[in-house]
């Protein structure tokens, strides 16, 4: 019998899965950038980068430019795995329903 | 969007639709660079021919340096107010690829100061392999087109002699350019609307 691989709870969580995907197809975006694809409240959005930048899933970098301060997040390559693991773990769902 | 769990088939339609949605379009202001760097080239090839052929100074050469210093002070003075968002692979593929030929670039055109050298040809090659590279990494055919057509001018300044060479250097690049740049913009623009 097959077995369900388990789905990483981290990412299973639309707004962290969302930010994810928009940093595994870029190579850094700014905060306002995530803020618009994903059209969530910016106090969602920090908390749950802090909480994949805990888990070490992604790189927050704090700058200025000009005088305003500009928030920069790229994928690290143990956030690229556990995506990678996350994707093959639903295609083992998807398998088994279909 | 929220902090709520998805089934399977939301998660990979999410995917899905973020990945399609951060992919990079052309959009308008794609072409400033190329632009900017093609008239200022044309300005400054201009200038010198006419001071070189009045003058038959040499030291009019020096006015070349023009090109890079108004070059990046007109880059940053169009861009101060627009910052970019995202940075992409092809974004990072293009930057790497103009810091080495353009690294090539200065070389030349420093090695030209001492030792006699045919300097433009030289130069209109290597912008017309970094703009024929750029177009293939954009996939944007009018980039293309001009980066061969710049490559293979490179035989001009050969078959002229004298300060007409200088002529031809403003025009390979004016065609290399500013034409592709002024497209690259135009269909920016209307992906746009």
């Amino acid at each position: 019998m097959q077995m369900f691989k388990e789905l990483n709870p981290l990412l299973h969580s639309e707004l962290r899965l969302g930010v994810m995907s928009i940093l595994i197809s870029v190579e850094e975006a700014d905060f306002l950038f995530i803020k618009e694809k994903t059209g969530a409240t910016s106090g969602n959005i920090s908390v749950q980068l802090e909480k994949l930048n805990e888990a070490g899933y992604l790189k927050i970098e704090k700058g200025f430019l000009g005088k305003r301060t500009r928030t920069v997040c790229r994928i690290t390559p143990e956030g690229t795995t556990a995506f990678a693991e996350y994707v093959e773990a639903l295609k083992s769902y998807l398998e088994i329903k279909s | 969007m929220e902090d709520k769990i998805l089934n399977e088939k939301e998660s990979l339609e999410l995917i899905s639709k973020m990945i399609q949605n951060s992919q990079q379009k052309i959009k308008a202001g794609n072409g400033l660079t190329f632009l900017v760097f093609g008239y200022t080239t044309l300005a400054i090839s201009l200038l010198v021919y006419f001071l070189l052929k009045s003058t038959h100074n040499d030291w009019f050469n020096l006015v070349w340096l023009g090109i890079p210093l108004i070059g990046f002070i007109l880059l940053y003075l169009f861009r101060k107010d627009k910052p970019k968002y995202t940075k992409t692979y092809i974004d990072r593929v293009v930057r790497n690829v103009w810091t080495v030929i353009g690294s090539a670039i200065f070389l030349v055109s420093f090695t030209a100061g001492f030792v006699r050298i045919p300097v433009l040809p030289v130069l209109i090659l290597l912008l017309g392999i970094a703009t024929a590279i750029t177009g293939l990494v954009i996939r944007f055919r009018p980039v293309v087109i001009g980066g061969v057509l710049g490559m293979y001018s490179f035989v001009l300044p050969f078959v002229l002699f004298g300060y007409e060479q200088v002529l031809i250097y403003g025009i390979c690049v004016f065609i290399m350019m500013v034409i592709p740049g002024h497209i690259l913009n135009f269909k920016g623009k209307n992906a746009n609307v």
